[in-house]
């Protein structure tokens, strides 16, 4: 015990003379610029959305779209929403005094593509219930330089089946940029998040390939979790292949400054962390780049690192069925991990390869002693094939008897001799 | 040259008045709404522009004196909405009935609910002068409800249909003799369904059987709402006050804190809060018959709620109502924040401090 406070001490100190938390308020571009549409031809953009019908095209031209109340559309069919360009058609809600997203879709094959949602208090674009949602070249994005006034999550389908979610941009929202929960058959692809708290998060959701994006600077690049108590309890399949997990280093904004973790989920997570798997069910992470992420490239938790009460209905806290291989890690040399959330502070001091050292990957090693009494065995099926695996960070946490009783393992070689087969099948929807 | 630029002064005080104008608050344009679309006839075809070619009411529209045909009746509870009075009628076609399907009303194509938003000068005396803000009608289509909002104008003689929504302050004075000013947001069409939605359908609120079945005031006699109906034979399938349930009004201080509460939630959250409807995503139902007290929220972490946690672990801790995300969020007029999403730019004092009892007093 003293001599994980004495190490404490020292990484606080270490840490606060070389790593600062990071911030950005980056804009992908200037909106003021824009021509400000009047109140008329906002109301038009309004009565669209209202008066849609069926296999219709809105179409809204380039110009700042100051909204006072939420464009909803409504149980449609196979409706085009299309703006003039990301950087031509600015819809900013801003203003908005009432209601929990700027925008709103239910429906089935709904397209939102070419235009920008700035500002909106709750969530920016949403899709509940809906059947075929697209989303292609939107960008969300909040403009406030104080980012805890930033809303929840940037692009937001929930509860819905197919989605692609392609060639789009998500930053500074205060939970997730992108983020599918409770939804089947999902593509999110060639899409960007920075400057998030979470950049791209699959949460309870069933079959979901996540690949070709840039997920840099945000607290945490790609997240995979599946929470207690939804109405969609589990969710399992999930690849992350082919993308740039970068920088993720940006500090943790979901609680403000100063102030520790609430009740959601994302205010835990350490900044400094690439991919996060938390309670997940059958995920494979191959071919993706992940550099420079402070505090680990990988974790693979179990939902009680959260403290959180861990028992639900149809739903396990355990992280099982991973596989990891082939990606490309890299450490930044004076990097060190976070020391402003648990999970941080845990790989700082506790890691195996000495105080305020970087990890690769970590695995929090909780597993279900119903299955094994030990973990040799890998009885959560937890396989790590990386190339050059003994130069990288591994570490394996033992939290199974209290706080003063953390142990770490470099034994990477129980994970090593095995292959996970995750199915997925977007195939029906990469068309869209 | 001068007289050049002189020009162009007076052309950007043009500009700069123009967009001063058109700057203004949508109260002003409610004031200016033009009477030349008084013209209208009751086709059949809904919506109608105006809501007096409805024929709902008679003599002056604004007594909101229902016809015959016109049914006047009130729920148990009732949803807060920034103080706002509320009038309602049902209007149900002649010969057609209304059909009670256990915990809910199915209506006859071409029935008509109608619900009046205002405030009265001064709350001390509700019947004195009033503002009527909205008229919101809920319309059984054959495809199933549609919602249609019309905004009263400044004169009181007449209500236009506005999908795009509105806003518009409201003065009044308070039970307690304090001077209010309330910013009014009229719901744009589409965000009537945010809280009338059962699984993406559009549904009425107020209109079933526990929010009935009770006792109200027609001037001429008391008598229990569905009884009422039944007798207006506007009304099937009604078998007795205790075959079916009643719930209670939250406002009732005779009530236990338990009833009350259950009852103020329904009422409030539970259009969204309940597997049918929009806030299902939160796991968080809040139901009268919810009994689950993970689905009540109790030690429940929240999922989506961004900053409306606050700093707050659980949605509910018993015993601990100012360390509950419930109550922050009904405390809150933060957009983002404040619970429920629509309808609501003040804090309800007396249901926060309703919900703020009740989680007190549970075991811990």
């Amino acid at each position: 015990m003293r001599k994980s406070i004495q190490a404490v001490l020292g990484v606080v100190l270490a840490s606060a003379i070389f790593s600062c938390g990071t911030s950005t308020t980056e804009q992908t571009f200037d909106s003021s610029k824009l021509s400000k549409m009047s109140r008329e031809e906002v109301e038009k953009v309004v009565e669209a959305f209202i008066m849609a019908e069926d296999s219709s095209t809105i179409e809204i031209p380039g110009g700042f779209f100051e909204l006072n109340t939420q464009l909803i559309l409504d149980n449609k069919k196979s409706v085009r929403i299309k703006g003039a360009g990301m950087d031509k058609t600015v819809l900013s809600f801003r203003n908005l005094k009432s209601g929990g997203e700027g925008v709103k879709i239910v429906g089935n094959n709904i397209t939102v593509e070419d235009l920008s949602i700035e500002d909106a208090p709750g969530d920016g674009l949403k899709a509940q219930h809906s059947d075929g949602v697209t989303f292609r070249k939107v960008n969300v994005t909040w403009t406030n330089g104080d980012k805890s006034k930033n809303g929840t999550y940037a692009i937001y389908p929930v509860q819905c089946k197919n989605v692609v979610i392609d060639q789009c941009i998500a930053s500074h929202s205060k939970d997730a940029g992108i983020y599918v929960g409770q939804s089947e058959n999902i593509i999110v692809k060639n899409s960007l998040a920075f400057g998030n708290v979470a950049g791209i998060e699959i949460e309870n959701s069933d079959n979901a390939e996540v690949f070709g994006n840039t997920a840099r600077d945000n607290s945490g690049g790609i997240l995979v979790f599946n929470l207690p108590g939804l109405p969609k309890s589990d969710g399992k399949g999930t690849k992350i292949y082919d993308n740039d997990i970068l920088n993720n280093n940006h500090e943790n904004f979901a609680t403000p400054i100063g102030e520790g973790p609430n009740g959601n989920t994302v205010t835990m997570i350490p900044p400094g962390s690439g991919i996060i798997l938390l309670a997940a069910k059958e995920v494979e992470i191959f071919n993706n780049r992940i550099h420079n992420n402070k505090t680990t490239g990988v974790a693979i938790a179990s939902y009680q690192v959260t403290g959180f009460p861990a028992e639900a209905p149809n739903w396990s806290p355990y992280t099982t069925d991973v596989y990891v291989h082939d990606n490309a890690y890299e450490r930044k040399a004076l990097s060190m991990p976070d020391l402003t959330r648990e999970l941080g502070q845990l790989v700082s001091v506790h890691n195996a390869y000495g105080p305020a050292k970087t990890q690769d990957i970590i695995y929090d090693g909780i597993w279900d002693k119903a299955i094994s009494e030990t973990i040799d065995s890998n009885p959560m099926r937890v396989c790590i094939q990386e190339a050059g695996i003994e130069n990288l960070h591994f570490t394996r946490f033992y939290l199974m008897e209290g706080e003063d009783n953390i142990e770490s393992f470099k034994d990477y070689q129980h994970f090593q001799n095995c292959k996970i087969n995750v199915a997925t099948d977007v195939s029906a929807i990469a068309a869209l | 040259m001068k007289k050049k630029n002189w020009k162009a002064d007076a052309y950007l005080i043009l500009v700069a008045v123009t967009l001063l104008i058109s700057c203004g608050k949508n109260e002003e344009k409610i004031a200016a709404l033009p009477e030349a679309l008084l013209e209208e006839t009751a086709t059949g075809i809904f919506p109608y522009k105006k809501l007096s070619t409805y024929g709902f009411f008679a003599g002056e529209l604004k007594t909101l004196t229902p016809k015959d045909e016109v049914t006047f009746y009130k729920p148990a509870s009732s949803l807060f909405t920034d103080y706002a009075l509320k009038s309602r009628f049902v209007f149900i076609p002649d010969g057609e009935q209304a059909q009670i399907m256990e915990s809910k009303i199915e209506f006859p194509i071409g029935s008509i609910l109608i619900k009046n938003f205002y405030y009265p000068e001064d709350f001390r005396k509700p019947d004195g002068n009033r503002r009527i803000i909205e008229t919101r009608l809920l319309i059984r289509e054959d495809d199933g409800w549609q919602a249609y909002p019309y905004l009263w104008n400044e004169e009181q003689t007449e209500a236009l249909l506005k999908v795009v929504g509105a806003e518009t302050e409201i003065r009044f004075i308070d039970y307690s003799g304090k001077d209010q000013v309330v910013n009014y947001i009229v719901p744009n069409k589409n965000q009537c369904k945010s809280c009338h939605n059962q699984s993406e359908t559009m549904a009425p609120i107020g209109v079933k059987p526990q929010h009935l079945n009770n006792e109200l005031d027609y001037g001429t006699k008391k008598e229990n709402q569905l009884a009422y109906w039944s007798g207006k034979k506007i009304l099937a399938g009604f078998e007795g006050a205790d075959a079916h349930p009643a719930m209670i009004d939250y406002e009732d201080q005779s009530q236990a804190i338990p009833a009350r509460a259950m009852a103020y939630l329904d009422i409030n959250c539970a259009h969204c809060h309940s597997a049918e409807g929009p806030a299902s995503t939160s796991g968080l139902f809040l139901t009268y018959d919810q009994t689950d007290p993970l689905k009540l929220g109790i030690n429940k972490t929240p999922v989506a709620a961004g900053k409306g946690a606050g700093s707050f672990k659980f949605d509910i801790v018993p015993g601990k109502p100012d360390e509950s995300i419930l109550t922050h969020r009904m405390n809150s007029t933060e957009v983002g924040v404040a619970m429920p999403e629509l309808g609501r730019t003040t804090v309800h004092q007396e249901g926060v401090e309703l919900i703020r009892e009740w989680i007190l007093s549970l075991p811990q």
